[in-house]
């Protein structure tokens, strides 16, 4: 600052009022600016400005319209969805869907007995498998109505004559 | 030494070793029926199922190492969806054949079983002692002690379809299916239902249900075959036979066979028959198909008619078979397909 006095600066600023735009300058600024700002954009990387455009989506997004009739019903109907189920295969019937057929389907249940969404028939196992340990079961029925424990009074088939 | 003293210490003796003699045979014949219990207990199961109005339990047995199981039609019948419990963990289990007339039902669970083997019932006499293993209500198996009370056809005025055993042997809710072993381990029969206060029940001979697994085997189903005849007391016995053909029906096998009404029955196959009733095992054991040699007495003379049977008129329906695509199970190694007797 010492090199320049009051003087100087005076002068200088003099000199700016002669200075002039190219011609043209102002018609093209918005083009100009619109240009330099996708120049400046593609510089960036691309998970960059999927970043920032999540962000501004996040950001702008309406939330009024989340709280709209279709917007409700469908949640409604995910969460129904997802308790049925995991009722539907509550272990007492998953051992049921697993034995339509001869060879044996293993159930939606992992090893670790969680419960998956994963489909019962993609899992497709030809020898037979435990399906739970009695432990389990012995919870899920104490828990459930007791079966039906049979031994009838009479026999179930009798002949009407003695013909042969 | 004087003889009351004499007397009195014969007689303590005597008292002495006839307690101890009682003590010593309970005590064995408590550690027999143990034996029975440990080595067979491996091989009976419980199975769980769901009929049409809820689940049900009930208990079945293996009879091959290759997972088939004999069960009670009550509990192997009108169910689908089985699972056993069997070495502490659960099994899916399917039908391979039921069969409403002689009260029991085939299941097989694809792994590697134990096996009971298999006796003869017509070995057994009354009083012979039994055992059986079944899974009353949610309880572990249990072993049961009895004796064969009688072998009855009929119970509360109607007949069965073949001689069952009545055997004094208390039961519980859910033993239907459970096998009835003789002192030797080997099953003798099913256990099907229980007489008044569950205080004895009636078995299926074993060889009834060996009867339609053999049909099985050859045919891919139950065979119950018959020839068409009608047979009622006869007035008076004769050759020691009072069962009298009274009917030959039209359209059955027995109808051209040269048979005629008014013939005394003396054997059907190698059952010999004495009373009318005698003709309910003959029939059970006759299969579709297979020529059943007839021994009948017409005035003095013993004839013979070779009669090929056809399809018994209550088993033409719809074979009982849950899965179509198990079509066969394995013959055991040690036995032979029954044939007509």
């Amino acid at each position: 600052m010492d090199e320049f006095n009051d003087n100087e600066i005076g002068k200088l600023l003099r000199l700016k009022r002669y200075e002039q735009p190219p011609p043209g300058y102002f018609e093209n600024f918005l083009h100009e600016f619109h240009r330099r700002q996708r120049d400046e954009l593609l510089r960036e990387p691309l998970w960059r400005i999927l970043l920032d455009r999540t962000q501004d989506f996040i950001f702008h997004l309406d939330v009024r319209s989340l709280t709209s009739y279709p917007a409700a019903i469908a949640a409604v109907l995910v969460c129904a969805a997802v308790i049925s189920l995991k009722i539907y295969q509550e272990p007492g019937t998953a051992n049921v869907a697993a034995l339509q057929s001869g060879p044996a389907l293993s159930t939606a249940v992992n090893a670790e007995g969680q419960w998956t969404l994963a489909s019962p028939a993609a899992t497709r196992i030809f020898r037979a498998q435990p399906l739970r340990s009695l432990n389990e079961s012995a919870d899920t029925h104490r828990a459930a109505i007791p079966p039906r424990y049979v031994l009838d009074s009479v026999p179930v088939s009798y002949e009407s004559t003695f013909r042969f | 030494m004087p003889p009351f003293r004499l007397a009195f210490a014969l007689s303590f003796l005597a008292a002495t070793s006839l307690v101890y003699g009682q003590e010593e045979s309970a005590t064995a014949v408590s550690h027999h029926v143990k034996e029975v219990f440990e080595r067979a207990a491996k091989a009976v199961v419980k199975i769980h199922g769901v009929d049409e109005h809820c689940e049900i339990s009930g208990t079945g047995f293996f009879i091959d190492p290759t997972g088939t199981l004999y069960t009670a039609y009550t509990v192997g019948g009108e169910a689908g969806n089985f699972t056993i419990d069997f070495n502490g963990k659960r099994y899916p289990a399917h039908q391979v054949l039921a069969d409403i007339r002689s009260g029991t039902a085939i299941l097989k669970t694809d792994v590697a079983t134990p096996a009971l083997p298999i006796g003869k019932s017509e070995e057994l006499e009354v009083a012979t002692p039994v055992v059986a293993i079944g899974y009353p209500l949610d309880l572990p198996e249990t072993p049961n002690f009895g004796m064969i009370a009688g072998f009855d056809r009929k119970y509360l005025g109607r007949y069965f379809s073949t001689t069952h055993l009545r055997v004094n042997l208390p039961t519980q809710r859910g033993e239907a299916g459970a096998p009835l072993l003789n002192m030797k381990g080997e099953v003798v029969g099913i256990l099907v239902s229980s007489l008044e206060n569950n205080s004895a029940c009636y078995a299926v001979p074993i060889e009834a249900a060996e009867k339609i697994r053999s049909d099985f085997v050859r045919f891919g189903e139950a065979r119950h075959g018959w020839v068409g005849i009608n047979v009622s007391e006869a007035a008076r016995r004769v050759e020691g036979s009072r069962a009298e053909m009274t009917e030959i029906m039209e359209g059955t096998p027995a109808a051209g066979s040269g048979i005629k009404p008014g013939d005394i029955l003396l054997q059907v196959g190698r059952k010999k028959v004495h009373e009318p009733e005698d003709v309910l095992d003959a029939s059970f054991f006759i299969t579709a198909g297979d020529t059943v040699p007839i021994t009948v007495l017409r005035g003095s003379e013993k004839l013979t008619f070779n009669v090929q049977a056809e399809l018994h008129p209550a088993s033409q329906r719809p074979p009982l078979i849950a899965s179509p695509t198990n079509q066969a199970i394995p013959l055991k190694l040690d036995s032979e397909v029954q044939r007509t007797p």
